[in-house]
């Protein structure tokens, strides 16, 4: 990083004025914490129970209704606060499933290397270049619509990015002295793989969870607002479906109807993406120099 | 060279018969009745020996690497099966949707490499400036948003309270016009799913120019050519945007998988009859052969694109030329 600086581009040498990674982290862990309190405690927060209509249809927002009622008068607010539980939990499982699969595939290939390695990688080359939205509805559809379906659906595609980027990080750790002097010493591959290598890139791991379950929650969100999602169970996605479906933002109705569950959505993928941003550069602290 | 390109295209032909496979297997080894893929609801209509029928016309009575062969044989005669939500052939099906598909995703994948490069070159010029960092703050915001919610918004802003723009579809409905006037008509409609596709898909474009102009500023031919008393702007542009253009070009061509995808829930949205919005019909429809068709369709516009990338980049980046 000893690079001459451009003369005229930096010549008063200005700190970069990046927020503190502490600040950062604390805007995405508050946005987060604020809504996984509402998902956790959904029963006592939700002013209603937004599987039964307990208004008229179509009610503007009043002391009854904050934000209203849908099409078939179930109120908004506790249909979003609910739904949080929804989205927040395929999100979460989603990205579970594919950063277990992209560590396990990551591990495998770049401590085997060799035919394994090789064929792991031309895996994911294929499913890199799958496109990606069009995939994902071809299996919600024929799966049927459930939110087992959207876990599997999302973690199946999601796992190729971070497996490439486990798998480089194992290749550098798997040449360290440390892991020769345990082979050395005679312990065997699993050993090295589940003592030494996984932790040494628990981390990394982390972060590809985090990163993932930022994009989880919003292609869970696409695929609920495209009819896919659990019409019983509606994430804020499907709360969006509804507000399309009944043409929400041809009337009053998109300031009380379209514009809270998204957002939502954007708040929750902020949290996961700032966190991510800042877990980053504690774990890699070259990158804070861009 | 000749190496790389065999591997390329090996890899290409793979992509491609993981996507075919795919498709052949999911209304095969579905649970339930394949038939209900082929014919869709019609099924609880259909006397035994009519369904009979059917699966005979389809093969389904063969052994199956003798129905892959035939499915294979039936694509590369460009027969895509039969719709059942339009009950037409697929061929024709795509051969309406495919126009409005490439001029709203070519024109956004076009304005958004145009947006992007700007503000990227600018930020990284301003690099840790106030407006490097604003930009960048912008960015993480917008990646945040869901597509179809953009859309949404820019519709009840500009067209329910403002009136300026159309809100729906690509043309005025039930009024023809012709010629220029016609243009006008369709120019009108694309503004806003041209906006919201193009919102959506800058981010990547403006951190790869970003990123790429920032190396390329660190390079001592820059420090030399500012040391000659260039002026700034020439310096930025002659010198160091052409070679940090590099990146852009090969994201260019990659994004076009990203952002048919994007299509798929902005074409929704705006009602565009685009592919995008024949696939969200298609799920409503539970139309499985147009479903899996437009996935192909979709694979091999990707596929082209990469290797569209492959072709193109030894006449951009001569270095590789001399490595390859």
């Amino acid at each position: 990083m000893d690079r001459a600086q451009p003369l005229a581009v930096a010549a008063p040498a200005r700190r970069p004025r990046l927020p503190r990674i502490g600040v950062i982290s604390a805007v995405g862990g508050g946005l987060l914490l604020i809504l996984a309190v509402s998902a956790v405690f959904a029963p006592l927060v939700a002013p209603w129970d937004p599987s039964i209509a307990t208004g008229a249809p179509f009610e503007r927002p009043s002391a009854r209704h904050l934000l209203g009622t849908n099409d078939v008068g179930q109120d908004i607010l506790s249909e979003l606060i609910w739904g949080s539980r929804i989205s927040l939990t395929v999100g979460v499982l989603a990205a579970l499933v594919a950063t277990s699969i992209g560590t396990v595939v990551g591990a495998v290939s770049g401590f085997f290397r060799g035919p394994v390695d090789a064929f792991f990688m031309r895996v994911v080359d294929v499913v890199l270049s799958l496109p990606f939205l069009p995939l994902m509805i071809l299996l919600a559809a024929f799966l049927g619509p459930s939110l087992l379906t959207i876990v599997l659906v999302v973690g199946l595609v999601v796992w190729a990015r971070p497996s490439r980027i486990i798998r480089s990080q194992v290749l550098s750790l798997a040449g360290r002295e440390y892991i020769t002097a345990a082979r050395a010493v005679g312990a065997s591959d699993t050993r090295i793989l589940v003592r030494h290598i996984i932790p040494g890139v628990g981390a990394l791991i982390v972060v590809e969870f985090v990163q993932a379950a930022a994009g989880a929650i919003l292609i869970e969100s696409s695929l609920s607002f495209l009819g896919l999602g659990d019409p019983i169970q509606k994430s804020w996605g499907s709360v969006l479906y509804y507000a399309q479906a009944r043409s929400a933002f041809l009337s009053g109705a998109w300031l009380w109807w379209v514009i809270p569950p998204g957002v939502a959505i954007t708040a929750t993928v902020l949290g996961f993406a700032l966190i991510a941003f800042s877990l980053e550069r504690v774990v890699n602290p070259r990158l804070r120099q861009r | 060279m000749a190496r790389f390109f065999a591997a390329k295209i090996a890899q290409y032909a793979l992509v491609l018969l993981v996507a075919l496979t795919l498709n052949f297997l999911l209304p095969r080894f579905m649970p339930g009745d394949p038939l209900q893929y082929i014919v869709g609801e019609d099924i609880g209509r259909l006397t035994p020996a009519e369904r009979d029928a059917i699966r005979v016309q389809y093969g389904l009575d063969r052994p199956v690497v003798e129905q892959f062969a035939r499915y294979v044989g039936d694509l590369a005669r460009g027969d895509l099966g039969w719709s059942i939500g339009r009950k037409a052939p697929i061929g024709d099906v795509l051969k309406e949707r495919l126009p409005p598909t490439v001029l709203l995703t070519g024109a956004a994948l076009i304005l958004s490499t145009l947006i992007g490069v700007a503000l990227g070159a600018f930020a990284a010029w301003r690099r840790g400036r106030r407006s490097d960092l604003g930009i960048l703050t912008g960015f993480i915001f917008l990646e945040s948003m869901p597509a179809f919610w953009v859309g949404m918004l820019l519709i009840a802003i500009f067209s329910v309270n403002l009136r300026v723009l159309p809100i729906f579809g690509m043309e005025t409905p039930y009024v023809r016009y012709e010629g220029l006037r016609r243009v006008a008509d369709i120019g009108q409609h694309l503004v806003l799913p041209l906006a919201t596709l193009t919102i959506v898909s800058i981010s990547a474009m403006f951190l790869t120019a970003r990123y790429s102009m920032l190396g390329v500023l660190g390079e001592e031919y820059i420090t030399v050519a500012r040391a000659k008393g260039l002026r700034e702007t020439w310096v930025l542009f002659r010198h160091a945007l052409r070679n940090a253009l590099l990146p852009v070009a090969t994201l260019f061509m990659l994004r076009v998988g990203f952002v048919i995808s994007g299509a798929v829930v902005v074409e929704t949205v705006f009602n565009w009859p685009g592919v995008g919005r024949m696939l969200f019909d298609a799920v409503l429809a539970r139309d499985y052969p147009l479903l899996q068709a437009g996935f192909i369709l979709t694979t091999f516009a990707v596929v082209a694109a990469n290797a569209l990338v492959d072709v193109v980049y030894p006449f951009l980046d001569p270095r590789v030329r001399v490595h390859g």
